[in-house]
């Protein structure tokens, strides 16, 4: 059990704090009133980036077997294409929804 | 070929169907990347219904999210964004054999949680005084939309399972706590830590998407 990465005190608190001001920096681009949709692109682009630093760094995927990215991946892609086909539905109805 | 003396060397928390403690820790912690992935997929359903309901009613979802407090959603970030920190320290500690550190840290993680969930608390109950209920309970007249009821209704099946999550989370720390003081974990052996730690995260994670995507619309 050598071999686990560690990393330092002031690593995982440089991470925090990067991920702090990234979270400030998403409630602070709301102020300046972005168009539509662009508000949203950068919101989720934002979120991803954080998102991307806790599974990287807290989550020891940088250090770790690189299967375990791999699974978070499919994961993902999996996702993607559960939102893609659904779409491919909602998106081209004449009469959205029925009733909800 | 000693095989006998290779017998007696294998520590107490060794499973006999491993063939050390590096494979039984690899295997517990690939087990748990594919339960984040079924979690990715659990609340991707509801991702799913969040995204579909926005297409069709964009005008909606601005209207709706200015009810939820911004400010209060930003403290609760940062308290997860905080808890996720205290839990890699947790880690950290454990990795080096310093379990008094690892308690310390799963109690500020525990505290930050139940902070977290307070503030929550506070949310939803603001919410019920107002008629806010998910669903056909929906009593509030504030939001001109017809459909209203469907962003709250969202938002709480949202919110919801996070919180849960969160819940469980906190059990999963003080089973831990309990665990490190029988003297259970040390440098050679913090599976349990480590395991929670990735569970907690991706608690994190979630919750770093369902913020922009709720309170922070417009």
């Amino acid at each position: 059990m050598s071999d686990h990465h560690i990393s330092s005190a002031k690593f995982l608190w440089g991470v925090g704090i990067s991920l702090f001001f990234l979270t400030f920096i998403t409630v602070a681009v709301t102020w300046i009133q972005i168009p539509a949709p662009w508000n949203v692109v950068v919101a989720i682009a934002i979120a991803t980036v954080k998102a991307g630093i806790v599974v990287t760094f807290f989550m020891n995927l940088y250090w770790d077997a690189k299967f375990n990215t791999l699974l978070l991946i499919m994961g993902f892609a999996f996702f993607l294409l559960l939102i893609g086909i659904t779409l491919l539905d909602t998106l081209f109805r004449i009469d959205p929804i029925p009733s909800f | 070929m000693s095989e006998p003396s290779a017998v007696e060397e294998r520590p107490s928390h060794l499973k006999h169907y491993f063939v050390d403690s590096d494979q039984q820790f690899d295997s517990a912690k690939m087990g748990m990347w594919v339960f984040l992935v079924t979690e990715i997929l659990f609340f991707g359903g509801l991702f799913a219904a969040y995204i579909v309901y926005r297409s069709w009613y964009p005008e909606l979802f601005l209207m709706a999210s200015t009810e939820l407090d911004v400010f209060w959603g930003t403290v609760n970030t940062a308290v997860l964004i905080g808890s996720s920190l205290t839990v890699a320290m947790a880690i950290r500690s454990a990795q080096l054999n310093q379990i008094k550190g690892l308690i310390i840290n799963l109690w500020i993680t525990i505290g930050l949680a139940f902070v977290f969930m307070v503030i929550k608390y506070f949310e939803y109950v603001d919410k019920f005084g107002k008629g806010i209920f998910p669903g056909e309970y929906y009593a509030y007249e504030g939001i001109a939309h017809e459909k209203a009821n469907i962003f709250f209704s969202i938002y709480y099946m949202m919110t919801g399972l996070h919180g849960i999550h969160v819940i469980i989370g906190i059990g999963l720390m003080l089973w831990l706590v309990v665990k490190a003081k029988k003297g259970v974990f040390s440098s050679k052996y913090y599976t349990h830590v480590e395991i929670t730690g990735l569970y907690w995260h991706l608690v994190d994670v979630i919750w770093i998407f369902l913020f922009p995507l709720l309170y922070l619309i417009d």
